[in-house]
């Protein structure tokens, strides 16, 4: 059995008080929790301070493009579907530069734990408003406030065909372990947004602001019920942020509607199947 | 060696192109060989469809200008195509339709007529043309309702049989009114078994044999029909087709492929080259092998989406922001297609670059009669080969990125216990590991550069000579899809005692200066031909090698060239 300890990597290099240290030890403890080893997963990383974590986890990983480590995630998971496979992003990256390939692989539900890295700003980049700053922040990119309103990722998320849901916060990871073990445990696209302060950028949405307005969800909520769910995603508009798994329903994932995968992963095939006269027969 | 070139027209949405492909198979199973072309708007209904099919009895490899047989589906077809007709073409209309003055070879088949009497929808005056074609060319009908019952089979007897009727209605007319004009053309003959294919499906069948087992795109004329040749295989295959949401996340799912170790490849046009170039650059310092088909079409950027043009080739061999080695390789045949797609698959796995496989509309959506046998015997011989792709290693510890003297590092495919490493598209250490250090990022920059000195000693391919260089007069220098109009123009001026050469290319980029050089060493008209405005080659020829030429045949108007073209440059001079 792998220890957390058996995940460390490299000292990270975040600002002291950065709320990724949390989610950092959190993801290792979910894992060995979970009986996973550095070499029984594969981390697909953004670009940015979230990202920078690619050098601190040991894992099978890609350290990609900015934006793009979703659609690199599901091309590992359509070649082995037996690896787990995890993205690791900022919300830039995720909601912003690579909000495309959000949307279209929740819409595959995809067997992927994505876990967004919330801080709403563009730490890397030296604090630019990031999607979801909350309307009207100032940044360097934005010195007149952002007239754009925050992303409600999560509704979005729901909406397009993401069977899970949640959202922890930074500042308490023993309740962030119990939900990321959910969403890794979880099969289908499932989305971890994390509430992170950015210490260094962002004076705003601070440890004692998410203490403020940050809440546990109440056992009885029904995360099956998409409107409420709906519902609970949304109070982000009202500065409310409902933490633990807001949605969850049980549908196939992409890699199970696949004949062609259900003996074995693409990568277990040593040689080509095809019969060559029944390929050529379209061209005769 | 004869040559007729057959042609048809009508109003787009009204199967010119089903019929085209028809004839095609036709005269192929009757023992010919043929090479056709298709001019179609990007557009689903309206505007003017045209297909040529030229057939011979020996290999041919581009069209020509002189129509033989005329198919007017509609007054458009003559009017459009009236300059290529002579006295001697046979001009197939209805003439209750349109007539014309022309001294032409006259036809007249009542298309509207047969098929009021037959209660045909007009699609079906495409197979009674047929019909009537087949039996103006001397054969029977025989080929064409087979060709009718497997497309028509599913829907049961009655919709073959009714389909038929007009095959045979028109074959009758012509039968009955002008058995004096046939010409004996088709009359089965033997030759090897052959197959009619594009230069996509050639590429198609080259992944499927070198075992790629990813396929990922987003449709963009002129490449898409590898995607929706691919999904109709992929159970076949045991491959998965991906048609993602644009072309970022096509290259990036092939990509994440890659990295789980299996042979992944993308297709796609210049516009959607353009997307993908960041994630090449991403290939290339992550070392990512990846296999892309580009099939250019004339731009800039939405440009002319249907026609056909070589402008992406310093696009192409530039792409990716910083300095990385990349190998970009141009097939000229649909027999080229299939052989170097198959190579770059294994050039992508050996050197762990992006391999780029360029087309353009001419190779990628013309068909080309190719010997059945080629394909088996490349079948038979081939096996993949991954380089050095690795399922297990002992090395403690693994190094992804090992600085080696060829530049080339073994590359474990995820899942070792005990081992993990990641593709890092930051400059990194040799274990994966982002670095900013000055020696290390020399050290990999330099690794990485050395691949491209590896693959020019072991796989770098000269210019194929066709002809006798030392003994023409002119030696013409091409890349990709002109090699066809330029073997039959080799061909042309032969019979007019001009004798000349081709240096055609396939290897692209990198180009090896020493191996080059010697060939434009001589003295003799060296020319250029190119399907772009600027010479591209011309000037990557330049830029790599020195050499430069000053002659050049370039043409940029969406159409291919022609043979008659070259033929007149050469011998206006």
């Amino acid at each position: 059995m792998a220890t957390p300890a058996d995940f460390n990597g490299y000292t990270p290099t975040w600002c002291p008080g950065c709320g990724n240290f949390g989610i950092g030890v959190t993801l290792r403890a979910a894992l060995a929790q979970l009986g996973f080893s550095p070499s029984s997963v594969f981390v697909s990383f953004g670009i940015g301070c979230s990202g920078n974590m690619n050098d601190f986890l040991n894992a099978y990983a890609s350290h990609g493009l900015h934006g793009r480590a979703l659609p690199v995630a599901i091309g590992m998971k359509l070649a082995n579907h037996m690896m787990k496979t995890i993205v690791v992003a900022g919300d830039g990256d995720f909601y912003g530069e690579g909000g495309n390939h959000f949307m279209h692989g929740a819409r595959g539900n995809h067997d992927i734990t994505v876990i967004v890295h919330d801080n709403r700003v563009y730490g890397l980049t030296t604090g630019q408003a990031a999607p979801t700053a909350r309307k009207g922040y100032k940044s360097k990119s934005t010195p007149g406030g952002i007239i754009e309103t925050e992303i409600d990722s999560m509704s979005l998320a729901i909406t397009q065909g993401a069977t899970f849901v949640a959202q922890a916060f930074a500042g308490n990871t023993i309740h962030m372990v119990e939900i990321m073990k959910a969403a890794l445990s979880h099969k289908g696209f499932s989305l971890v947004n994390v509430l992170q302060p950015c210490v260094t950028f962002n004076k705003i949405n601070t440890y004692q602001y998410y203490v403020k307005n940050a809440y546990k969800l109440e056992d009885v909520h029904d995360k099956a019920n998409i409107n409420k769910a709906l519902l609970k995603a949304q109070e982000v508009h009202a500065e409310k942020f409902p933490l633990g798994v807001i949605y969850q329903i049980e549908k196939p994932a992409f890699h199970e509607q696949l004949t062609q995968l259900e003996e074995s992963t693409l990568v277990s095939h040593q040689n080509s199947s095809y019969i060559l006269d029944e390929l050529l027969a379209d061209f005769r | 060696m004869k040559q007729f070139l057959w042609k048809i027209g009508g109003e787009a949405g009204f199967g010119i192109l089903t019929t085209g492909i028809f004839f095609s198979k036709i005269a192929a199973r009757l023992g010919y060989h043929i090479f056709d072309y298709i001019e179609y708007p990007s557009l689903i209904r309206g505007g003017h469809n045209a297909y040529d099919v030229l057939v011979s009895d020996a290999p041919v490899f581009a069209s020509k200008s002189i129509i033989d047989l005329l198919v007017c589906l509609n007054k458009d077809t003559y009017t459009l195509h009236n300059k290529q007709l002579i006295p001697s073409t046979l001009v197939m209309y209805d003439p209750d339709e349109f007539d014309f003055e022309e001294d032409r070879i006259k036809i007249k088949v009542p298309f509207k007529k047969i098929l009021k009497e037959l209660n045909g929808q007009a699609i079906m005056k495409n197979t009674i043309a047929l019909g009537a074609s087949l039996a103006l060319l001397g054969t029977d009908l025989d080929e064409l309702n087979n060709i009718l019952t497997g497309q028509f089979s599913r829907k049961g007897d009655e919709i073959v049989n009714f389909n038929k009727q007009f095959a045979k209605a028109g074959f009758d007319y012509i039968y009955n009114n002008y058995a004096g004009q046939k010409v004996e053309l088709l009359e089965k003959r033997e030759n090897e078994k052959q197959l009619v294919l594009t230069g996509n499906e050639s590429f198609a069948l080259g992944a499927a044999i070198a075992n790629c087992r990813l396929y990922v795109a987003y449709p963009m004329t002129p490449s898409s029909s590898v995607l929706s040749v691919l999904a109709a295989w992929q159970n076949k295959m045991g491959m998965v087709v991906r048609h993602a949401e644009d072309e970022i996340s096509v290259i990036n799912t092939a990509l994440g492929g890659s990295i789980a170790g299996v042979r992944s490849a993308v297709g796609t046009s210049g516009g959607g080259f353009a997307l993908m170039v960041e994630s090449i650059s991403f290939s290339g310092v992550a070392e990512i092998p990846i296999v892309i088909f580009l099939s250019s079409r004339p731009g800039p950027a939405t440009g002319m989406p249907t026609w056909t043009e070589q402008g992406d080739l310093l696009f192409t061999v530039h792409a990716g922001h910083g300095e990385f080695p990349k190998i970009v390789l141009a097939p000229g045949t649909v027999e080229e297609m299939v052989e170097l797609s198959v190579k770059a698959f294994d050039l992508a796995d050996i050197y762990q670059v992006p391999v780029i496989v360029m087309s353009d509309m001419l190779l990628s959506e013309s068909h080309k009669s190719m010997n059945e046998s080629f394909v088996n015997g490349l079948v038979s011989t081939y096996k993949p080969d991954r380089g050095q792709t690795i399922n297990k290693t002992d090395a403690k510890p693994y190094l992804r990125f090992k600085i080696t003297d060829d530049g080339i590092s073994p590359r474990l495919i995820p899942g070792q216990k005990g081992v993990f490493y990641q593709a890092n598209s930051y400059e990194h250490l040799e274990d994966g590991h982002t670095t900013e250090d000055s020696s290390e990022r020399i050290k990999q920059a330099d690794k990485r550069d050395r691949k491209t000195a590896t693959y020019l000693k072991n796989h770098f391919k000269s210019p194929e000579v066709i002809g006798d260089i030392d003994r023409s007069e002119i030696v013409f220098v091409s890349w990709g899809s002109t090699r066809g109009v330029l073997l039959e123009a080799q061909r042309d001026l032969q019979m007019k005692n001009i004798s000349t050469s081709i240096l055609h290319f396939t290897h692209m980029f990198p180009l090896d200066s020493n191996q080059i050089t010697p060939y434009f060493s001589k003295q003799k008209r060296y020319i250029l031909v190119e399907n772009n405005a600027q010479g591209q080659f011309g000037k990557l020829l330049r830029m790599e090698t020195g050499v430069t030429l000053s002659e050049k045949i370039l043409k940029y108007d969406g159409r291919p060239l022609l043979r008659e073209e070259i033929m007149s440059y050469v011998t206006k001079k």
